[in-house]
């Protein structure tokens, strides 16, 4: 369906039907499995640290599970995204509609993940940089730096090279508010803009950044408006809800695919807590609690499984199970998740246990390619 | 069956880099130019004059007004499996790109154990004494020695700036480039070049002059001030080594301490600030690695630790002059 290059909320064209109506009931109850998939990552990692059993900052997802579920959900697995540091659980969401077990598919294990997580010689980064700065190669996930919208010029030079290559491969690309206001998110996007580059920039608009309010980021209430400058169309999601998310985030993608170029995506959606865990404190203290109560009122699991319900998806019996919305990290409790949820994270987790610390001596490698 | 080597006509420093270009684009199909006004235009100075002609625009690509950018797609595309030629149309402007060279291009074969690696050169003209000022004349590698993942590269001969830059693109690990301006077509030394493929392999010095009484070290621009120098002085009866380190990243730490071993003084001299410069570097592992063999303080003869101003007494006053190189000389001689 064809995006216009102007600002704002785009509609599919008249008598089209929106990306999301042609998902199986199958694929909409792995949203939902998914979204828990993504809570129960972050819940349980809180619940580690405070058991004093991680090292380094949590930057927490929570609340904005649907803008990652929504996003990756739909790519083929090709398909290359570049998440950023509250995006972690993106690693294993890619592609796991491949099969949560399958070795193959290109995105990345739970054992890999929480491997980085331990900071683990099993990381695939070989826990040489911490939290989100793994990516892969062979996966089709770009590593991140902490100077957040930097991942978008190389976004470009990916998409570049698929475009050469005769592919019709698409990069999605992750920041907050916050990085919109960087030189590089400039460059990035209008580089890509300039040669129709397959380039989705999602937007997670979780109206904070670190400390400081949207609003001091960016001069238009819309992130999305941005796009007008480069000609590209600004699309807005809610961010709550995983199928509004996935409608916007595809049509980006298919119009990226087509040929037609990058576009924004901006998610609307609010973060639960402070910038990492340990701003939580000071989070409670500059942000109004009005805000933030409302910010967390619709917590993307309780809106998913009323979509579901409303779809017939789910009976009443089975829409009371697992009741893991609207608590926050000390109140969910293992039983709030299916059960599976639970299994593959704990396979997770107790691989990277088990797994062994980077020989002190690595710390010298792979300056240079030679260098090992 | 080795044919002899045929020799062409005569080539400048120029010609030899757009040499070294066409012929990687043509032995690597999966290489790519970028860089401002370098397709359509041929470049500012014209290192790629007749690339795009030669292999489209998909391929050798004008690039906005975007170093950021120039330098972060470039790491992209090598991160998907393409070399890069990334040009700074001035290596001054490359600081409007240095955070995705050091913190994303340089870091990435680190972070990723060595999974990915960054075929990426990033060149471009640097240097003084030709009226460019502030923002046209800078040598800035000491920035790029000083982040660990880049290799850093200059050439002062024709025939070294077609085997570095070949071999350069060759590395499979991002190279920052520095070619000297003012050598571009400097005629004195055009030389004629192998017609065969060569490299000249990076992190080997070259004597660029034999002596046993004091031995110059340095690169770029700087070379000729040496080599001048050391003809003065041999009309005095000094005999003075001059070394052209062309690669600072690896550094032929060998080639300099096997010549102190025989000079016992030491001058290093280059155009870039001394405070924290590469200047400093290599006095400081000489005094590491070869302290008994010194027989007097190794001097160094760099720019001001000021901007380089326009107004040509302001600039020859900045730079380093012949006039300089051999106070240098005389205070070691003299120790």
């Amino acid at each position: 369906m064809p995006l216009s290059a102007t600002t704002g909320q785009r509609t599919t064209g008249k008598g089209m039907r929106r990306p999301s109506e042609l998902l199986s009931k199958e694929d909409c109850l792995e949203l939902f499995r998914q979204l828990y998939l993504a809570r129960y990552f972050d819940v349980r990692l809180i619940k580690e640290k405070k058991r004093g059993r991680l090292r380094g900052t949590l930057y927490s997802s929570h609340n904005q599970e649907a803008v990652l579920v929504g996003s990756v959900f739909g790519l083929r697995p090709e398909d290359w995204v570049s998440p950023i540091h509250r995006d972690m659980p993106m690693f294993f969401l890619k592609d796991l509609r491949s099969g949560w077990q399958n070795p193959d598919r290109m995105g990345m294990s739970m054992q890999d993940v929480c491997s980085q997580i331990w900071g683990k010689v099993t990381s695939p980064g070989r826990a040489r940089d911490n939290w989100s700065h793994i990516g892969s190669k062979a996966k089709h996930i770009i590593h991140s730096t902490s100077m957040l919208a930097g991942t978008i010029p190389a976004a470009a030079g990916v998409a570049l090279a698929e475009r050469l290559n005769g592919h019709d491969t698409v990069v999605v690309t992750f920041n907050g508010e916050g990085s919109t206001a960087q030189g590089v998110f400039h460059e990035g996007i209008n580089f890509a803009a300039v040669h129709k580059l397959p380039v989705v920039t999602v937007v997670e608009n979780n109206q904070w950044a670190y400390g400081t309010p949207a609003e001091l980021e960016c001069p238009t209430p819309d992130v999305a408006d941005r796009a007008m400058g480069y000609g590209i169309p600004g699309l807005i999601a809610d961010g709550q809800d995983v199928f509004d998310v996935y409608d916007k985030v595809m049509q980006a993608v298919e119009h990226a695919r087509a040929g037609d170029g990058p576009s924004i995506v901006e998610c609307k959606t609010f973060r639960a807590y402070g910038h990492g865990d340990h701003d939580d404190d000071r989070a409670a203290r500059y942000r109004p609690q009005e805000e933030v109560k409302e910010g967390r009122s619709r917590d993307p699991i309780a809106v998913c499984r009323r979509r579901l319900l409303d779809l017939g998806y789910l009976d009443k019996g089975q829409a009371e199970m697992f009741l893991a919305e609207n608590k926050g990290a000390s109140q969910a409790k293992d039983d709030d998740f299916p059960e599976d949820v639970v299994a593959y994270m704990d396979q997770g987790i107790k691989f990277a246990l088990g797994a062994a610390l980077p020989p002190a001596e690595e710390a010298a490698w792979w300056v240079f390619k030679e260098n090992h | 069956m080795a044919a002899p080597a045929a020799i062409s006509a005569k080539r400048n420093y120029l010609n030899a880099l757009n040499e070294a270009l066409a012929e990687e684009m043509q032995r690597n199909p999966d290489m790519l130019c970028m860089g401002e006004d370098i397709g359509l235009l041929g470049g500012a100075f014209g290192v790629t004059d007749g690339l795009q002609a030669r292999f489209g625009a998909d391929r050798v690509i004008d690039m906005p007004i975007s170093e950021a950018a120039i330098a972060g797609v470039a790491t992209g595309a090598a991160l998907n499996g393409k070399t890069v030629m990334a040009e700074m149309q001035f290596i001054d402007f490359i600081s409007c790109g240095f955070d995705q060279i050091v913190n994303f291009m340089a870091t990435y074969c680190y972070r990723t154990a060595g999974e990915v690696n960054i075929p990426v050169v990033v060149r471009g003209p640097g240097g003084g004494y030709g009226g460019g000022a502030l923002y046209h004349s800078q040598m800035n590698e000491a920035w790029f020695c000083h982040s660990p993942g880049l290799k850093v590269v200059c050439p002062s001969t024709p025939y070294d700036a077609k085997g570095l830059m070949k071999a350069a693109l060759r590395d499979g690990n991002p190279v920052i480039f520095y070619e000297i301006k003012e050598l571009y077509r400097k005629t004195s030394i055009e030389e004629e070049l192998p017609t065969e493929d060569y490299i000249v392999p990076l992190g080997k010095a070259r004597v660029r002059r034999q002596g046993s009484d004091l031995t110059f070290i340095t690169y770029g621009n700087n070379v000729y001030h040496c080599l001048d120098a050391a003809n003065t002085l041999e009309q005095e009866g000094i005999h003075a080594e001059v070394i052209d380190i062309r690669t600072l990243v690896p550094l032929d730490e060998e080639a300099i301490y096997a010549s102190i071993a025989k000079t016992n003084r030491v001058v290093v001299v280059n155009e870039a600030p001394m405070t924290c410069g590469f200047a400093g570097e290599i006095v400081a592992r000489i005094a590491n690695n070869a302290f008994e063999h010194l027989d007097a303080p190794p001097v160094r003869v760099t720019r001001l630790d000021t901007p380089v101003p326009w107004a040509k007494p302001l600039e020859e006053f900045a730079l380093p002059m012949l006039t300089d190189v051999l106070e240098g000389a005389r205070r070691v001689l003299r120790y």
